[in-house]
């Protein structure tokens, strides 16, 4: 498919597809660096939401500001942004996630000069009333913030209009995770992966383009089943840009049916009411949907969800991708495996770093684990 | 006024003999298990190679992880500033000396006048340390010694991306299996070395011109990756090894 | 139902030797710091018998409304600070890895939800929460925390989530916190099943504003040469104000301790004999090493005359409302140290080494705390930049006392002390 050519050209070197993008369109690039980040709000200002993903290259200016007991995707993005290599963007907006991030802002604020740094200090507590309310008026903050600094009006027309595209690309992607769940050959691992990723990353209008053509094609395609006997899994961690971990798991005889990855299913999960003002459209949604562990809404609602998501897409087995020294993701692992044993649904955990461990090392974890299933 | 310095490391002990501002004579041997023993042995060693008795000597001043075992010295100073001292003596002009040693590593910034600015120490990891470089020794079975003149010769280092030691040799080990060159591996570990080193030397900042000290300053493989991850001219001494102990003895003459 | 009777004559054996203390402390000025502790720990273990509620409550969390509806709050971290001191935060740690607690989450923490389990630390364990009150001002830990034990204990949860503010106190940030204090309130009503007393709030309030008046004046006096004391004496005294905030006894303590260091003034009585230089503290102690890094301070003649931590529990003085003390709450609560940008805070040491006259910045990179620790790069940078004096760094963890390489640690505090040495003799030239 060509679509998946083009995608996996601009995942391949997002930086390029960037200055290229700039070049062609003269349109502004926003960086953002979690889930949360009200993207819906930058794409309507005409902007274009550029997820920040860590870095390649190995850590050496980064540990001049942040300890190295800090989680790789923080030091990551940091590394990127001190190099100099991310100075193609025209600002970063920092959502409030965790202890890491926050501090993540300061020291950027500090030592790395973009053309503006908006922070965005969501609530914690997604549950209540105040909660709810003060979402709303962060977002109001946020758009008067934007639209300061990209010189542009954001009208509650362009939030509809923003809202209506958002939702068909979510239900694309929910489609095409639905799709694949059942007819597993129908993509490679490798394009799957790379699609999500780049749904991230790329024109927003282009994506919506290439999903639709993407799905139609499935949709038409021959029908495929499942290799019998390949064990169906779950994945469950906060951001996993290794495609490699996806074949590591094809070839030891898994495969993975679906995911609460926050750059997986936490991505595009969640409805925004059309029928609502925008604004507090988008906040229901960032309230609603389901919770990552650096937010609170209710004591089990992130067990309950992944016991769930295992019982709908009938999977053999859980793999939790936990990236070292993330807290929040460390916290919830005891009381969700406990959840998991109670239900009898077998589980595993991966300690992750970006770069990743030894090749023979997680080929022997997985192929364990898959005969354990 | 003749003044000793000691410098008890962890796999070596140094001594140096001074003479009114002129360096007479200089010793290493292995510490061993017992550092007190090392003191008092490199002591007597570097005595009979300068010829001179133990009754000349004024004053003595000691360094190094076992400093205050040896117990004859008459003050201790840390290595840090020992290193600083002796760089000093040996070019006025330096102002940051990274020192490699045989467990730790440091960067220290020197002001205009030799003093200590500000210093910054790896002493929890062995990776950027000179037993990183012996276990990768024993691992591609080559003589320590002849790293340098190795890894000058590879045209394409191997890349080596484990942060730990232990790992990194497991990565070597299969380096070798693909038939990667030994000169190659060799080339890459010093990057490797390199990098880590150059990474702590970001915390506190470098400033030319630059000297290299310690036991690993030998390793001229060392010394070019270093130089290329800087982007900056290394001095090497002749007497890198022994640099402490010549720190000690300098700054003795002054006690 | 044998252990469970030793267990109570225990407890009341306990309370009634503090009771009798206290009656005849009643003849002695003041009460000393243990005595309050073992009164205040045994009327919480108590607690059932007496009819009285306990919380849990986190160490940056408003205690002003639990003390107005006499609940007795239990700070878990002060408890971790005890654990810390007594060498028992290695064990406890890992026995929380055991249960699937990675091991480089905080140690606080993992100690805490390992106690819990087995009645552990010093004092046999915490008594058990009624509820749960947990403020993120200080981390996002303590949030992930206190959903742990909420599910372990299966008791209500209070959470007050108070926005960081990266440059500024925003009129959001101010709407929310402020609409969460009426949550609060209600939370309490609810959990005690009667009416929350704000006449009653307002007199403890009073109390604890004297109280951080109090503290400050106390950490104050370390501006003197020689200073009566050392940062080592404010983290052991700052227990009460950490605990008890808003009573009256405290208030009597901190009275008596005030005027005990504005006597060695007077005298000229320094807390380090010889001082000669002088230190500022970052980061939490490290409770395991405090007796060791005291004497390796105090033998280069260098006393830590002030630090940031014990400092935070009088710093949002200035954002108190004498109008509308109750509404002022929110910035209180919502502005303290560690909830500020990282800048903010070099801001504040840096004022901290001007009014301290202070020779260097010691800093502990504390493995356990993250919103403490990041940005302690930068914060030494902006030092040593505005104020060209020497820093040190310092590797540790504040609770788990195997996270400790003693020789390391002392090779560098000595070379620290030699360029603080030569750069004084170099100045009196």
């Amino acid at each position: 498919m060509d679509e998946i050519t083009e995608i996996i050209n601009i995942t391949a070197d997002p930086y390029a597809y960037c200055r290229k993008y700039k070049e062609e369109t003269g349109k502004k690039i926003v960086g953002y660096t979690c889930s949360y980040t009200p993207e819906e709000i930058i794409y309507a200002a005409g902007a274009l939401p550029f997820r920040l993903f860590g870095t390649n290259e190995g850590i050496r200016l980064a540990d001049a500001n942040l300890q190295s007991y800090c989680c790789s995707l923080v030091r990551g993005i940091l590394e990127e942004g001190l190099s100099g290599r991310l100075d193609f963007l025209d600002g970063v907006v920092f959502p409030h996630t965790c202890d890491s991030f926050q501090r993540l802002s300061d020291i950027w604020r500090i030592n790395v000069i973009h053309q503006f740094h908006i922070d965005l200090v969501l609530p914690v507590k997604l549950n209540t009333a105040s909660a709810r309310q003060y979402m709303i008026d962060v977002l109001e903050k946020f758009k008067k913030d934007l639209e300061h600094a990209l010189s542009v009006k954001i009208t509650d027309a362009m939030l509809s209009d923003t809202i209506k595209t958002y939702n068909q690309i979510r239900a694309l992607m929910r489609k095409l995770y639905a799709i694949r769940a059942q007819r597993l050959k129908i993509i490679s691992s490798r394009d799957f992966h790379n699609i999500i990723k780049a749904a991230m990353i790329m024109d927003r209008g282009l994506l919506l383009k290439s999903l639709s053509e993407i799905i139609r094609q499935m949709e038409n395609a021959e029908s495929d089943k499942i290799k019998s006997g390949a064990k169906r899994i779950v994945l469950a961690g906060s951001v996993c840009s290794h495609p490699d971990i996806y074949d590591i798991i094809e070839n030891a005889g898994g495969v993975v049916v679906w995911d609460d990855l926050c750059t997986g299913s936490r991505y595009f999960d969640g409805v925004l009411d059309e029928k609502v003002p925008p604004l507090a459209a988008i906040a229901q949604r960032y309230l609603d949907r389901p919770i990552c562990p650096a937010k609170h809404a209710g004591l089990t609602d992130r067990g309950e969800n992944i016991v769930r998501m295992v019982r709908e897409s009938k999977a053999d087995g859980v793999v939790f991708l936990l990236l070292k020294f993330c807290d929040p993701h460390a916290f919830d692992y005891p009381y969700i495996k406990e959840m998991l044993d109670k239900e009898n649904i077998p589980c595993m955990l991966l300690d992750m770093e970006e770069q990743l461990p030894a090749e023979g090392q997680l080929q022997t974890r997985f192929e364990t684990f898959v005969q354990i299933l | 006024m003749i003044t000793a310095g000691i410098d008890i490391g962890s796999i070596t002990a140094k001594a140096a003999i001074f003479e009114d501002g002129k360096l007479l004579a200089a010793k290493v041997i292995f510490t061993g298990y017992n550092a007190e023993l090392a003191g008092q042995k490199v002591y007597d060693d570097v005595l009979s190679e300068a010829g001179i008795d133990k009754n000349a000597i004024a004053k003595i001043v000691s360094t190094g992880y076992g400093r205050n075992s040896v117990k004859f010295a008459d003050k201790s100073y840390t290595e840090i500033m020992c290193h600083a001292a002796g760089a000093h003596f040996l070019n006025p002009h330096i102002r940051s000396i990274i020192d490699i040693g045989g467990q730790d590593s440091k960067a220290i910034l020197l002001d205009d006048k030799g003093k200590v600015k500000n210093f910054v120490m790896n002493d929890k990891c062995a990776a950027g340390t000179g037993r990183f470089l012996e276990v990768m020794a024993r691992a591609l079975e080559v003589n320590l010694d002849d790293f340098g003149a190795m890894s000058i010769k590879s045209k394409q280092p191997s890349k080596i991306s484990s942060l730990c030691t232990v790992f990194a040799e497991s990565e070597v080990i299969s380096l070798i299996a693909k038939g990667e060159q030994r000169q190659d591996i060799i080339a890459g570990i010093h990057e490797s070395i390199a990098a880590r080193v150059s990474s702590m030397v970001g915390r506190v900042g470098i400033k030319e011109p630059v000297m290299i000290t310690g036991g690993v300053a030998r390793n001229i493989g060392v010394v070019h990756a270093l130089e290329k991850k800087l982007g900056m001219k290394i001095e090497v001494s002749p007497y890198a090894q022994v640099n402490g102990a010549i720190g000690a003895a300098f700054l003795a003459a002054s006690l | 139902m044998k252990k469970q009777i030793l267990e109570f004559l225990k407890t009341i054996l306990i309370f009634s030797f503090g009771k009798f203390k206290k009656f005849t402390l009643h003849f002695k000025k003041t009460k000393t710091m243990k005595d309050m502790m073992i009164v205040y720990y045994s009327e919480a273990k108590s607690a059932r018998l007496t009819g009285k509620k306990v919380a849990w409550i986190t160490s940056g969390g408003p205690v002003e409304p639990l003390i107005a509806m006499g609940i007795i709050p239990i700070y878990p971290e002060n408890y971790g600070a005890m654990i810390g001191a007594s060498k028992m935060g290695g064990g406890l740690c890992e026995k929380a890895e055991a249960m699937g607690y990675s091991s480089d989450l905080c140690s606080y923490a993992r100690a805490d939800i390992a106690c819990a389990t087995i009645n552990g630390g010093p004092l046999q364990g915490l008594p058990k929460p009624d509820m749960l009150v947990c403020c993120n001002n200080i981390c996002g830990t303590v949030l992930k925390w206190y959903e742990v034990q909420a599910r372990y204990f299966n008791v209500p949860l209070f959470i007050l989530d108070t926005p960081i503010c990266h440059t500024e106190y925003t009129p959001e940030i101010a709407r929310y916190v402020r609409s969460q204090f009426d949550e609060y309130f209600a939370f309490l009503e609810s959990a005690c099943k009667r009416k929350f007393n704000y006449d009653r709030l307002n007199e403890v309030l009073l109390r604890s504003f004297r109280t951080q008046v109090l503290w400050q004046e106390i950490l104050d006096t370390a501006t003197n040469k020689p200073s009566p004391m050392t940062a080592f004496d404010a983290f052991f005294h700052m227990a009460l104000i950490v605990t008890l905030r808003g009573t009256s006894e405290v208030i009597d303590y901190y009275t008596a301790l005030l005027a005990t260091m504005k006597d060695r003034v007077t005298r000229g009585i320094g807390a380090v004999p010889n001082e000669k230089y002088r230190l500022l503290w970052d980061n939490i102690p490290i409770w395991h090493r405090m007796k060791w890094l005291s004497q390796k301070f105090a033998s280069h003649n260098a006393c830590l005359v002030a630090d940031t931590y014990t400092s935070a529990w009088c710093g949002t003085l200035k954002y108190v409302s004498g109008d509308n003390p109750i509404y002022s709450l929110a910035e209180v609560y919502t502005r303290i140290y560690l909830n500020i940008g990282v800048d903010e805070m070099a801001k504040m040491i840096i004022a901290m080494i001007d009014k301290y006259d202070v020779d260097g910045l010691v800093l502990h990179s504390n493995r356990s705390c993250k919103p403490y620790s990041f940005g302690q790069l930068d914060i030494q940078r902006i030092v040593e930049q505005e104020r060209g004096i020497p820093c040190l760094m310092i590797e540790a963890d504040m609770a788990d006392e195997r996270s400790f390489s003693e020789s390391q640690i002392s090779t560098r505090i000595d070379a620290f002390m030699e360029i603080i040495k030569e750069r004084k003799e170099t100045s009196k030239k």
